[in-house]
């Protein structure tokens, strides 16, 4: 059997990082959602996997390249238009056995245990095409399945009236035989009639994942899924080339990295992650659900809490970043600060150009995108967004006079 | 509470006595075993844990023979250790026993034995059994008449099996007070505890009844009386259910599947032919007192009957839990007693049974199980056909069972003209589409019930209130929570608050109420005061209400809104959103859903 995920889309809504990256090469728990997904695969036994790329595929596949490292075999598939899923998985159709079944999974998603073995199980015992549902926080961007006492789906509702959105949803697994390409074909690759057409005829059978399950749709789902994924870690895991100077303080289950140099007097509080290469300056503090990516430098009594930096970052010294998303390669003036909520803790707003989202936050710092320059001692206010590429000059109060 | 199970045929049966086993793992799952005969020898693997852990730790499918018997075991005489688990062996090998239920006499005959010499390897009262029969075939050298020995030499109850090396194509298995079903296959027979045990290979079966034995082989078999010697002339039955049904589909838990199961089973309850209703309230017509008996949840399900008969029938009916019965229950031949169980297996229902019949008095029944003892002890039984309930914890076969108990209500109510016909047409308009409003519902509400109870996991004390016929469904309620959740909760009526439990009100402990559509005035008004009583505490309330129920919705923090409909299954509606609602607490906090600590599902000991 084969697995198809679909990696293609470019989403508005998780603006600044879409600038410079795919969706699923967020970094969550310090790890790569697609990197995440391929090792749920393998663990399985599923080791073809087919990718279906088009936004800045180079970063998927220079990373990925043919599954070596990660022990799988890789072939990749480029949808050059934005057609849709159907049409993403025509694509994959020369690629996949003529009688063979194989598993469909979207790339932004994300599931706290492995919900392919889940499915598995329910498929071979059943031998039934299949499509994983689960029961989100809030339901409102997807569409409603219902079951009946067999869990086969027997209604789906695209757009959900309001008030009534709290409900089954499809998990973004499949389990589909060959046959599916036929239906691709009578539907003009419409994969939702498809979908329709075969609860009309005969029920799709489905399984329910309870465990946690995270559609990254918003940045700060980037942040609840990373706490999602960290709350897992059961144990502290120091590489042992780290080095750690006098009256470092560790608690809980801190993952660190080759070759991390820790200064004196730093605290981290797990679940924390310490990527490789990284330099940690005296008196940090580390709360916890921070996540350092790959060679970040964190200045001198430098606070971070509850935030994802994706890698070689540069934070200055005596900056607080809290409940924020910092893109790669991103560096932070000195007395950078993070304001995460306002003084009446309203629900933090957060505005994209086509559209004004209420977060449902109380407590959101800012997202900045890859690449971003600010300068010294600027104070960020909550859901601030820095494009990526932005050069922010310093705060000066006080100028030499020239 | 143990499953036995054992397999004769041609082939090699570890794989299929296993997954037997695992078939009956919800009777007890703290240790297991199984003894197979091959080349004169008998083989016994067994360790603690549940089937799927004793499997990987002994490799129990790595067993080879033709037949074999298997245990599944729920302590009650001797700790959850290897030796304490079954099969046990004789002293010299020659026979292994399973035994579910208890040796009264074990502790003489356990002396008895020791002064002979024999040496007890475990602490169980089930030991004495392989030891007594091995006593007896040495004097006779004859199987079946030392195991008749030993079978006359036990008392208490017992589902027994046999293993030995002298006799190598036969089980030998006998039954009193405790079940035991035999399998009839293609080329291969079955023993199990229950019709679960073989399901997945035959659909023919043979129920024992007490004091019978019976000798298995791989396609014959003799059912004997123990003290006679007679053949017993039995006919086999088909059994209904398929395994498909059995299986959990796509659901990680059964007891979610059996929740969503509920619309469907509501349809089979209304299925259940008229005639059956009839003659169940012609009997509740005649009688001049009517017991209702159930115990745990089916005590519940006896007081919602009871608000039934009054409600409808002006008339009041004793509600009994099963295992005071005898202490408070004064009967006469004119008495009738109509009992609740979903195994049909409960020890404590079937004494109270044994107890109304010692007066003479008329019997009924509710049962899910086909075959079992209740259903074959009383005058007369309504089986519920709700399918296999396989979860420890019980739900559909509770709400199936209020669904009958109110058939028979507005049954008995049209024959003495409480209701009038088209009042009868309407319940059953209403009846009728239920199962439809109940599948869209749990659709529809999951999600919100799901939220709720994701706050809710850090709650230790929980409070389920309700008034009229929705206490006994807040009792329920709470023991549902209790067995899934382990967490600590109280049901009782509303109007008990401001009497005592008022004083224990705070923010830590969470209130569940049920509330009644707001057109019953007169429970809904004290349901209301009830959440202002906690409210002004400083109390959290979630509550079940019902659509345009406007006030509740301003005093309640939260709220699950349930569609409209009719008074007489309203109560039903609210009740499966909070088993959906303890699903969830318990999946949150990682509870053994199917099977909760220190539970067993049907208690066949007193």
């Amino acid at each position: 059997m084969k697995a198809v995920i679909l990696a293609a889309n470019q989403s508005e809504q998780l603006y600044p990082f879409t600038q410079t990256r795919p969706k699923p090469m967020m970094r969550i728990a310090g790890k790569y959602i697609l990197e995440n997904t391929i090792e749920y695969l393998r663990e399985v036994g599923l080791r073809d996997i087919i990718l279906v790329v088009n936004y800045k595929r180079e970063m998927i596949q220079d990373y990925f390249a043919y599954g070596d490292q990660l022990g799988v075999k890789i072939e990749y598939v480029v949808q050059e238009s934005m057609d849709g899923i159907g049409h993403a998985l025509k694509l994959c159709e020369p690629l996949l056995g003529k009688k063979e079944s194989f598993l469909l999974v979207y790339g932004d998603v994300l599931t706290d245990g492995n919900i392919f073995h889940e499915a598995l199980k329910n498929y071979y015992e059943m031998g039934e095409e299949m499509a994983v549902v689960t029961l989100p926080k809030s339901s409102e961007k997807f569409g409603n399945v219902y079951l009946d006492h067999e869990m086969k789906i027997r209604r789906l509702i695209e757009k959900p009236q309001k008030g009534h959105n709290a409900n089954y949803v499809f998990a973004g697994v499949f389990l589909l035989s060959s046959s599916f390409f036929q239906r691709l074909d009578k539907r003009q690759n419409d994969i939702e009639l498809c979908f329709q057409d075969m609860i009309h005829e005969n029920g799709l059978q489905a399984t329910l994942w309870e465990k946690g399950w995270i559609d990254i749709i918003y940045p700060w789902h980037i942040l609840e899924a990373n706490r999602m994924m960290m709350r897992l870690w059961k144990e502290a895991r120091i590489h042992h080339t780290v080095s750690m100077k006098d009256q470092v303080c560790i608690e809980g289950p801190v993952i660190i990295e080759e070759k991390v140099v820790i200064e004196a007097g730093s605290i981290l509080k797990g679940p924390c992650f310490i990527g490789k290469n990284s330099y940690i300056g005296n008196n940090a503090l580390i709360r916890r659900f921070s996540v350092l990516g790959p060679n970040s430098i964190i200045g001198y009594g430098t606070e971070l809490k509850n935030c994802v930096l994706f890698g070689a970052s540069n934070i200055g010294r005596l900056s607080f970043v809290g409940d924020s998303v910092v893109g790669e390669n991103v560096k932070l003036g000195s007395g950078t600060t993070t304001v995460n909520h306002w003084p009446d803790f309203a629900p933090i707003q957060y505005h994209l150009s086509s559209e004004s989202v209420d977060s449902g936050f109380k407590k959101l710092g800012a997202f900045i995108g890859d690449d971003v320059i600010i300068g010294a001692r600027h104070t960020l206010g909550p859901g601030t967004i820095i494009e990526s590429k932005k050069n922010i000059e310093d705060s000066i109060t006080l100028s030499p006079n020239r | 509470m143990c499953g036995i199970s054992g397999i004769v045929s041609s082939e090699n049966i570890a794989k299929d006595l296993l997954n037997s086993l695992r078939c009956l793992e919800y009777r007890g799952y703290d240790s297991c075993g199984l003894a197979v005969l091959k080349d004169k020898k008998i083989i016994v693997r067994k360790n603690i844990g549940t089937v799927d852990e004793v499997n990987a730790k002994e490799r129990l499918t790595h067993l080879m023979g033709n037949i074999g018997i298997g245990h599944t075991r729920w302590a009650t005489h001797g700790g959850v250790t290897k030796e304490n688990s079954h099969p046990h062996l004789s002293m010299n090998n020659q026979f292994a026993i399973v035994h579910n239920g208890i040796f009264s006499n074990y502790q003489e005959l356990k002396e008895e034995l020791v002064d002979k010499g024999v040496k007890f390897l475990s602490l169980t009262d089930s030991e004495v059994f392989a030891h007594l029969i091995e006593h007896a075939y040495e004097v006779c050298q004859d199987v079946e008449k030392a195991f008749i020995a030993a079978l006359q030499r036990v008392e208490g109850s017992y589902g027994v099996a046999v293993l030995s090396y002298h006799e190598p194509q036969y089980i030998f298995c006998a039954k009193k007070d405790s079940p035991l079903i035999l399998g009839l296959g293609e080329g291969r027979n079955f023993i199990a505890s229950d019709i679960n045990g073989f399901l997945e290979y035959t659909n023919k079966a043979i129920t024992l009844d007490d004091d019978d034995y019976a000798i298995v082989s791989k396609d014959k078999y003799w059912i004997k009386n123990i003290a006679t010697g007679q053949k017993v002339r039995k006919k086999p039955f088909t059994i209904e259910w398929d395994v498909e049904t059995t299986k959990k589909g796509g659901y990680r838990h059964y007891m979610l599947k059996e929740i969503f199961d509920q619309p469907h089973t509501a349809k089979q309850a209304l299925k259940i032919e008229r005639s059956r209703i009839q003659g169940l309230a012609q009997m509740i017509q005649q009688s001049q007192n009517c017991y209702l008996v159930g115990v745990g949840t089916t005590y519940y399900v006896a007081i919602v009957g009871q608000y039934l008969f009054a409600q409808f029938l002006h008339r009041h009916v004793p509600v009994i839990s099963s295992d005071e019965f005898h202490q408070t229950a004064i009967l006469s031949e004119n008495d009738m007693l109509l009992a609740i169980s979903q195994s049909g297996e409960t020890y404590d229902t079937k004494m109270a049974i044994n107890y109304a019949q010692s007066f003479d008095a008329k019997t009924a029944a509710i049962v899910n199980v086909m075959g079992s003892s209740i259903s074959m002890m009383v005058d007369q039984v309504i089986m519920q056909g709700s399918g296999p309930e396989i979860c420890v914890v019980s739900t559909k076969a509770a709400f199936s069972q209020m669904l009958i108990l109110l058939r028979v209500v507005i049954e008995v109510a049209r024959v003495q003209k409480y209701i009038t016909d088209d009042e009868y047409t309407v319940f059953y308009e209403n009846l009728n589409d239920f199962p439809t409003i109940l599948e869209a519902t749990l659709n529809e509400q999951s999600g919100f019930v799901r939220n709720i109870a994701r706050e809710a996991i850090h709650v230790h004390n929980w409070l389920f209130l309700g008034c009229g016929v929705y206490f006994p469904i807040a009792m329920e309620s709470a023991l549902k929570m209790k067995e899934v959740s382990y967490m600590h909760a109280e049901g009782m009526p509303a109007g008990f608050l401001k009497h005592g439990t008022l004083a224990m009100i705070d923010d830590k402990i969470n209130t569940v109420v049920f509330v009644p559509p707001p057109d019953q005035k007169e429970l809904y008004g004290r349901t209301l005061v009830a959440i202002e009583e906690v409210k002004a505490r400083g109390g959290t309330v979630f509550g079940f209400t019902f659509d345009e129920d406007k006030k509740s919705e301003q005093l309640l923090d939260r709220m699950i809104c349930l569609p409209k409909v009719h008074y007489l299954v309203a109560p039903l509606l609210e009740m499966v959103m909070a088993q959906l609602f303890s699903y969830y607490v318990a999946l949150d906090l990682g509870r053994n859903i199917d099977k909760p600590r220190n539970l067993a599902k049907s208690v066949t000991v007193a």
